[in-house]
């Protein structure tokens, strides 16, 4: 195979792995934006709180034990963090979405400061566990081991958030939730509840994303935003409330970052930001959005 | 004759935040003629320091009241605001450098070129509400925030373009901390002054009627979508005039001018100091400069944290309705439109 | 309720211009004109603003920058020649909306006499036209961009650190003449600094007879994933890749360099900024046989820079950076030129510099101003693991640099 080729492919492949980092990132952010027209302006700090908490646990000498850890300590974080954002958020609920909007905005701005009060200025870098951190032999390339395992990682998760939504019962509240709001309600079924539930799930994947993409991001500040308008870019694309738009969105991104850098270096930002807009304009329910989930 | 705008938005559905703002009363308009006495003699009796910091607040509120004519006003909730400011300071900043420094053509280019950048993004964004247009603003704003980043030779990159000269008035050149202050302040109290009767004139008031319900605003035969394309043009060239007075002040234009963080702070002044009121966004503006100027330092730079709590607090305690400010009601105090 | 939060909007309104009128009091407080002129007086002490970065993500810099300084006076009695000197600490912050009010704030609201510091370049040619305006001295103790003593050059404007085209061009020399000459591949964060750096790593590269394969400038700050530009190299031939980066992306391009199994095929080698300071550690073996070239590593052998490493160690824990050394000199030309000098003007303190001749008690080895920046040693150097520690060690000496035009 021509060098170039296998060079362009290991970009493909590394678009997968970015993609599906995206897409537990994004999924919880599609979710809560779909179901309640809450626009969670804090994902991207959530993501930066998992990265800090897996920098300062298996951050040096990385072991399992420490890993395992941050994922678990920022699952439960995650939780109590989404939990909480819904809690905020509900005075606003007859307010207008921007309110709330806002307040997440406010939120976000804390949180990150706080990130920075408690685990100071420096970048931190994390290693990926034993076993994971060589590099395979791919292509004629070497190709990290880690990247392959998330690719694994993602593609279950994507299918096990895909069966929860598609086959449960509270898969269905969501679902339902998201194509017609006040009917869930005028069956008697709490919202809130169910708007709870979603931010806290959702949160909890924010996080563990943040963990998960420790080796390959590391943490430092400013990342929240760079993560917080990538996650928005998948989910508009994608389109809001959809799971399936948001792993198909996530994975399109995780292309133009990849090969779309590869090849057009100057252009991939450009790219992203003129596909945003586009599809804003053009389709504003994005590739799998229903159409009523677009709020007037 | 006025008849239309006035039944309109006096509707009972939607209490109190449909109302115009009453006329200025008299304590108000004391008050407002102590705050310019004041501001116009401030560099006699202030260090240079702080009246350097002064200006910085007086171009930061000029970006913030254009900005809540498009929030307070239409109801359009921008994030990416800065674009026009920042297209305006390197507008005013190249044409500085390489045509002339004489007041007022920095000031009228970088207008014009905030206001051109508006309109070349406006026709897009008008078309989506609410959170749409904020997630849209944003990414126009990162756009043209690695246009800026990009194009080296124009704008000198990440760098930023350097070497901006002093602003000259008839031929003298402002370098006196005091003089500079007066000449920002004057552009200041123009611009300030087109954006506030606007938002006091018919137009504004159909505005006001456009935030508070469109579909009824074009039910009674109102353009609407070219009403609010005029309003962000005009916000665009009020944003582009404050960003010359940055270029003539700091004389030096960033890719960050043009970035998110400008562009959250600026609705965080107007949310804070309470959109739709013009002054309210002023006070916003000096809340935030002076965080982050003179009390940032002393917080080891974290007045950020301490920005965010206030903004959080101010959603919380903002009254019913997103961009309206309730002033106390007065008995007879001269409110117009006939109420139920 | 429903007037409740009027009241509440209202008193809150209040409250902010209260807190920001008691904000701006202090500056009241300095009350002064700010239409007329103003005069410092003083007899025999000199008040010097150190702007550095102390939050955000060069405070890591900034800190050894101050630490610097301080060792510096610590050890000669707090004075420059007959003149005690007062530091007023200022914060740089990140970016030039941060950095110039801090030097304006120097300049105006404390009065100094000379400003040092600045780690960000895009400040330091921000704040030109001030300092040439206030015919203060201004010291840059780090930023690089080649503008600041060259185009943009001003006799109140001097330099005690390095410019980004004098480290890389040594690189590019020595390159050419390492038997790399078929191929390099150069990359570098796409903004100014980066732009000097490979452009004066080409233009010695070439004059040597090097042929630079392929080149990329990933994005400042926003690329984390290096891994296309990874196989750009891998597919453009490249025998030997140069690479500039500093801070948060040092430790991701190496630590990825590695990753991705580039590392034993084509060798790295960069800037100093790739593997100096506090990124070393971070980047842990993945940095192990990277060759940088600098004008110091805390390894040099000479008497000054063995006493600076101790005393610097003993200090503050931690071995000193290029930044320590650099405001170190800071201090060292200052008070060489306030030896012979009369007054603390900018014009005196001027041309006290220009005749201050070699330095030769630095860290760094003996240097001397040319064109009011360091024409210095440059060393190449290589990452080894010594003692437990990672330190970048000398390999050799590559000779005195000057700016490159």
């Amino acid at each position: 195979m021509p060098v170039w080729l296998e060079a362009n492919l290991v970009s493909v492949l590394n678009g997968f792995a970015i993609g599906f980092l995206l897409f537990i990132l994004a999924v919880g952010l599609s979710l809560v934006f779909g179901m309640m027209d809450v626009l969670n302006l804090a994902h991207g700090a959530l993501f930066l709180g998992g990265a800090y908490l897996g920098a300062s646990l298996a951050g040096g000498g990385a072991s399992w034990a420490g890993f395992l850890g941050a994922l678990a300590i920022a699952a439960v974080a995650g939780l109590a963090a989404g939990g909480v954002l819904s809690l905020l958020t509900e005075p606003l609920r007859n307010r207008s979405h921007l309110d709330q909007a806002l307040l997440t905005l406010g939120v976000a701005l804390v949180v990150s400061e706080l990130l920075i009060v408690v685990f100071g200025d420096d970048p931190l870098a994390v290693g990926a566990p034993p076993g994971l951190d060589g590099s395979v032999e791919l292509l004629g390339a070497a190709y990290p081991t880690y990247r392959l395992a998330l690719i694994g990682v993602g593609a279950l998760l994507a299918l096990a958030v895909y069966l929860v939504v598609d086959r449960t019962r509270i898969g269905a509240l969501v679902r339902a939730t998201v194509a017609d709001r006040e009917m869930v309600a005028a069956l008697g079924v709490d919202n809130r509840l169910v708007k709870a539930a979603v931010f806290a799930v959702g949160s909890m994947l924010a996080t563990t994303a943040g963990v998960l993409g420790g080796p390959i991001y590391g943490a430092r500040s400013g990342l929240d935003s760079t993560v917080l308008i990538l996650a928005l870019v998948v989910v508009v694309i994608g389109g809001l409330g959809s799971v399936r738009g948001a792993l198909v969105g996530a994975l399109i991104i995780g292309q133009i970052e990849s090969l779309g850098r590869a090849l057009l270096p100057d252009f991939a930002s450009f790219i992203l930001f003129g596909a945003l807009a586009l599809v804003l304009v053009l389709r504003p329910r994005g590739l799998f959005g229903a159409p009523a989930a677009v709020p007037r | 004759m006025t008849a239309r705008v006035v039944d309109g938005p006096a509707a009972p559905d939607s209490a109190g935040a449909a109302e115009p703002p009453p006329r200025p009363t008299r304590v108000a308009r004391s008050a407002a003629v102590a705050v310019l006495v004041l501001l116009a003699a401030a560099p006699l009796f202030l260090a240079p320091f702080a009246t350097t910091t002064l200006t910085r607040v007086l171009v930061f509120a000029l970006f913030a009241v254009s900005l809540d004519l498009l929030v307070g006003v239409t109801g359009l909730p921008s994030l990416g605001h800065a674009a026009y400011f920042g297209t305006g300071a390197y507008a005013a900043g190249w044409v500085s450098i390489n045509v002339t420094s004489e007041v007022p053509v920095p000031l009228l280019v970088g207008a014009a070129f905030g206001a051109l950048a508006a309109a070349l993004t406006g026709w897009v964004t008008v078309r989506t509400h609410g959170v749409f247009f904020l997630m849209l603003t944003l990414a126009i704003g990162e756009l043209v925030q690695q246009v800026a980043d990009s194009w080296e030779t124009l704008t000198g990159g990440a760098n930023g373009m350097t070497g901006i000269p002093a602003t000259r008035l008839a031929g003298q050149p402002l370098v006196t901390a005091g003089y500079l202050y007066w000449y920002v302040l004057a552009a200041f109290l123009v611009g300030f002054a087109v954006l506030w009767l606007v938002s006091r004139s018919p137009f504004g008031e159909a505005l006001r009627g456009i935030r508070d319900n469109e579909p009824r605003m074009r039910a009674l035969g109102y353009p609407t979508s070219l009403y609010k394309y005029a309003a962000l043009v005009l916000a665009g060239a009020g944003a582009g005039l404050a960003g010359a007075l940055l270029a003539a002040q700091v004389r030096l234009v960033t890719p960050a001018d043009l970035g998110f963080a400008t562009a959250a702070f600026g609705l965080l002044a107007v949310i804070i100091g309470g959109a739709g009121s013009m002054w309210g966004a002023c006070l916003g503006a000096a809340l935030v400069i002076v965080i982050r100027d003179a009390l940032g330092p002393s917080l080891d730079g974290h007045g950020t944290l301490l920005l965010g709590v206030v903004f959080v607090l101010v959603v919380y305690l903002l009254p019913r309705g997103a961009a309206g400010t309730r002033w106390p009601r007065r008995r007879g105090s001269g409110r117009r439109g006939s109420g139920p | 309720m429903a007037d409740l939060p009027t009241f509440t909007r209202r008193r809150l309104l209040v409250l902010a211009g209260a807190a920001g009128a008691a904000a701006l009091l202090p500056g009241l407080a300095a009350c002064g004109s700010s239409v007329g002129g103003g005069g410092s007086g003083g007899a025999k002490a000199v008040k010097v603003g150190l702007v550095v970065p102390r939050s955000g993500v060069y405070a890591v810099v900034g800190t050894d920058l101050q630490r610097g300084w301080e060792l510096w006076l610590a050890g000669h009695g707090g004075k420059f020649g007959d003149y005690a000197v007062t530091t007023v600490v200022a914060d740089e912050g990140e970016t030039p909306q941060t950095g110039v009010p801090a030097v304006q704030k120097v300049l105006q609201s404390d009065g100094v006499d000379v400003v040092v510091g600045l780690v960000n370049s895009a400040t330091a040619l921000g704040v030109r036209d001030a300092i040439a305006e206030s015919k203060k001295i201004l010291i840059v103790a780090n930023a690089g961009a080649g503008d600041i003593t060259g185009k943009a050059r001003s006799p109140y404007i001097w330099r005690s650190s390095f410019t980004n085209a004098q480290i890389s061009s040594a690189m590019g020399t020595h390159l050419a003449q390492s038997g790399f000459k078929d191929g390099v591949y150069a990359i570098a964060p796409d903004y100014t600094a980066g732009t000097e750096v490979i452009a004066g790593f080409t233009k010695a590269f070439e004059a040597g007879g090097g042929k630079v394969v392929g080149q990329a400038k990933p994005a400042l700050g926003k690329t984390s994933d290096y891994q296309p530009f990874l196989s750009g190299i891998q597919s453009s031939g490249a025998k030997a890749t140069f690479s500039f980066f500093s801070g948060a992306e040092a430790i991701t391009f190496v630590r990825q360099y590695a990753q991705f199994g580039l590392a034993k095929s084509i060798p790295l080698y960069g800037s100093g900024f790739l593997t100096e300071g506090n990124v070393l550690p971070q980047q842990a073996d993945a940095a192990l046989g990277v060759q940088t070239t600098l004008h110091y590593t805390d390894q040099l052998d000479n008497p000054a820079n063995k006493e600076f490493v101790a005393t610097y160690s003993a200090k503050y824990g931690e071995s000193p950076s290029c930044f320590s050394v650099q405001a170190w000199d800071a201090a060292n030309v200052l008070n060489r030129a306030l030896r012979s000098a009369t007054a603390v003007d900018g014009d005196t303190i001027s041309a006290a510099l220009g005749g201050v001749g070699t330095i030769e008690d630095s860290p760094r080895g003996p240097w001397t101003f040319e064109g009011q920046t360091p024409r210095q040693t440059i060393y190449l150097r290589r990452v080894v693991r010594t003692g437990g520690k990672l330190v970048n060690s000398v390999v050799q000496d590559l000779g005195q640099q000057s700016q490159p035009a």
